[in-house]
């Protein structure tokens, strides 16, 4: 049975997935001492900086779970009160439903984010390097890629950015289409200026121009775009230069007015400039946006679009789960399927034993028949046991695929007295 | 087979694809999935491949390219459009411009279509190769002053929609203001030149064979003046700087205009370009 245990962002807190992530990293030979705990099958440790989990394939669940967790609560050094609270434990088709919806995202922090993927195909990749997983572990992570690859080509939930500096750039490259060799000029340090401009930098934006009232600190953040320094007093000259501009100064009053840039309008030939003002309260003038080839966002319309990308996210991950659902019943009659076979494998066993018993003991009237005929009894005897075993074999292997198979398993297992 | 009849059969097939390309192209509007206007720019390719050969075989066919037929003159017309959109396809990411120029090439094919085929163009009097050069050089100066146009109209809706801050299917479907305002741009400046060259053409055929009374024809006058809004454009971008959102605004209404004024001279006024 497939069990799954662990902790994610929504049951523990930074510290605890600390603790637990890197008590569990410690660990030499983190498979190897997994595998060997008492039940445990085959064996995949998933880790990232929201979540640890381990899902495994056990002959007895709750045992096994049982070892899993107290495995992961003594490494993170958790205490019984904390295990419990934190970690859950999931069994069936719910350790296969939770392994899907992770691998999609859908389980994520930032729902339709697209690392978490890697980050399930590198774990797989470990497991498989160490020969801990095997057939019921190999098949399920190759379906809950499947699945992950399904909800990202047929849903919408990866598409539209959720964060306010990829929105930014997402606006940047709706208005100059390749941010190819654009100017970049931020005033004031701000963090989420600087990330801003480092998501336009790697969008392919060529050079960053920092204007700050305090010059040193303008310098420091230039430093690290390569990028150029300049006082506030060099800003018309700069604006001049700039195709964008992210402002995010504590200034009281505007620091950009809609006349100055009417002023540098003709200098800048007319070129399309995108501002953007995320500081609270504003530095330009919000009648700039009125200016032609002037695009002017704030912090608020930004977030607007942010969240409205976010609904549309919600939304497809309805579409989402339903993919999952499809692919999780995929996977359970497959391993419905896998149930019958130990029985159809042991019942053609007993098959070949009654034939070579039979056969053994007609050895010595058979020796006096010629190669040929003796060939031609063999054959015979093979057809007649492979004939009557075709239907039960086609049965179980149908029933078992729709309900469950326990029932038609144990009943052909007592006709056929296949565990004496 | 014959020629004339093989001639008939791409015809047909590319009038089929270009049909199936505007489909294609709307319904990527509908559907607001930029995949299909890309699936459908690459069936426009296929249409103008054909009507490539198509055009090939008419001019080894006819007696000259002096002398179209009314067929042929339409599917140049659509064949100048297609050419001059393809080739931007290679400069610019734009494809959903497609949209906005599949129709008008849909037009020149059905037009053409309606045409029976041997019917020729000209009359007797106006065959010569200034004529040809001048209908050759017109037709894909126009074509170039359409594509201008509708990368500005473009513009107009994306311009607003990035204005009013919000970012919506209908904008992620669009091609950025830098882009369309590039087209607006490639296309003034190749069009008006051949546009020029071409009305050069037709005015020296004019001048040697009718003198004076060429000038006041209506049709000609109206041509004239779309030339000099698009000269008046040119300048301002290349000389002034204009750019963006005024360059676009002017050259979606003056194309606008330009096609009322065609429509009302086509139906109102007898003129010596009567054949289109």
């Amino acid at each position: 049975m497939i069990v799954l245990t662990g902790l994610n962002h929504k049951t523990a807190s930074l510290s605890v997935r600390e603790k637990v992530f890197s008590g569990c990293q410690e660990e030499k030979d983190l498979l190897k001492s997994l595998r060997s705990l008492n039940g445990v099958g085959e064996v995949l440790y998933l880790s990232t900086c929201n979540r640890v989990e381990i899902i495994a394939n056990v002959e007895e669940p709750e045992g096994a779970v049982k070892n899993l967790s107290d495995f992961m609560a003594q490494n993170g050094g958790l205490t019984e009160r904390e295990a419990a609270s934190c970690i859950y434990k999931y069994y069936n088709e719910e350790a296969v439903r939770h392994i899907f919806r992770v691998a999609s995202s859908l389980d994520s922090l930032v729902m339709g984010e697209t690392q978490i993927l890697g980050q399930v195909k590198d774990a797989y990749r470990q497991a498989l390097a160490q020969n801990a997983t095997g057939v019921v572990l190999n098949r399920l992570m190759h379906c809950s890629f499947r699945a992950a690859k399904r909800v990202r080509s047929e849903t919408a939930i990866a598409v539209n950015p959720v964060s306010v500096s990829f929105a930014a750039v997402e606006l940047a490259k709706k208005i100059f289409g390749t941010l190819t060799g654009k100017k970049i000029l931020l005033i004031g340090a701000g963090e989420m200026a600087e990330l801003t401009g480092m998501h336009l930098i790697t969008n392919g934006a060529e050079e960053i121009i920092v204007a700050n009232r305090s010059l040193s600190q303008a310098s420091l953040l230039a430093e690290k775009f390569h990028g150029e320094a300049v006082s506030l007093d060099a800003l018309e000259e700069k604006l001049i230069e700039a195709d964008i501009v992210i402002s995010s100064t504590g200034a009281p009053a505007y620091i950009i007015t809609a006349d100055l840039i009417r002023k540098i309008h003709h200098q800048r030939r007319n070129r399309l400039l995108f501002l953007i003002d995320i500081a609270v309260p504003r530095d330009i003038d919000p009648a700039a946006s009125s200016l032609e080839n002037v695009y002017l966002y704030n912090i608020d319309n930004i977030q607007d679009i942010v969240d409205e990308n976010m609904n549309v996210r919600k939304k497809e991950a309805i579409k989402a789960e339903m993919i999952v659902e499809e692919e999780i019943t995929r996977y359970v009659s497959w391993q419905k399927e896998q149930e019958s076979v130990p029985t159809i494998v042991s019942l053609r066993n007993k098959a070949e034993e009654i034939v070579k018993a039979e056969m053994d003991k007609a050895a010595g009237w058979m020796q006096k028949l010629d190669k040929e005929e003796q060939a031609k009894v063999d054959s015979l005897v093979n057809s007649v046991v492979n004939k009557l075993l075709h239907t039960p074999v086609a049965a179980l292997k149908e029933e078992s695929s729709e309900f469950s198979s326990k029932d038609i398993v144990a009943t052909v297992r007592r006709l056929f007295r296949l565990d004496e | 087979m014959s020629l004339i009849s093989l001639e008939l059969i791409l015809f047909k097939i590319a009038l089929i694809f270009c049909a199936v390309s505007t489909a294609g192209y709307l319904l990527s509007l509908i559907v607001k999935r930029i995949k299909l206007a890309k699936i459908s720019t690459w069936i426009l390719a296929v249409a103008f491949g054909f009507l490539t050969v198509n055009l090939l075989f008419a001019v080894i066919n006819s007696s000259g390219i002096i002398n179209p037929g009314s067929r042929e003159f339409l599917s140049l017309c659509a064949w100048s459009v297609s050419g001059v959109y393809l080739a931007l396809q290679f400069k610019t990411k734009t494809r959903i411009l497609g949209v906005f120029i599949s129709p008008f090439i849909l037009l020149f094919m059905i037009a053409a279509a309606g045409q029976e085929s041997g019917k020729y163009l000209l009359p007797q009097n106006l065959q010569s190769w200034l004529i040809a050069v001048h209908l050759f050089l017109t037709i894909v100066g126009e074509a170039l002053f359409i594509i201008a146009s509708c990368a500005g109209i473009m513009f107009v809706m994306q311009n607003r929609m990035l204005k009013h801050k919000k970012l919506s299917k209908m904008s992620r479907l669009l091609p950025s203001l830098n882009d369309l305002d590039r087209i607006n741009h490639i296309c003034l400046l190749c069009g008006f030149p051949i546009l020029s060259v071409g009305i050069i053409a037709g005015a020296v055929f004019a001048e040697l064979n009718w003198k004076a009374v060429w000038l006041t024809d209506p049709k000609i006058m109206w041509t004239f003046a779309g030339w000099i809004v698009y000269g008046f454009l040119l300048h301002q971008r290349l000389a002034i700087g204009w750019k963006g959102y005024r360059m676009a605004v002017i050259s979606g209404a003056a194309f606008i205009l330009l096609l009322l004024s065609y429509g009302s001279v086509r139906f109102c006024f007898s003129t010596l370009h009567n054949f289109i």
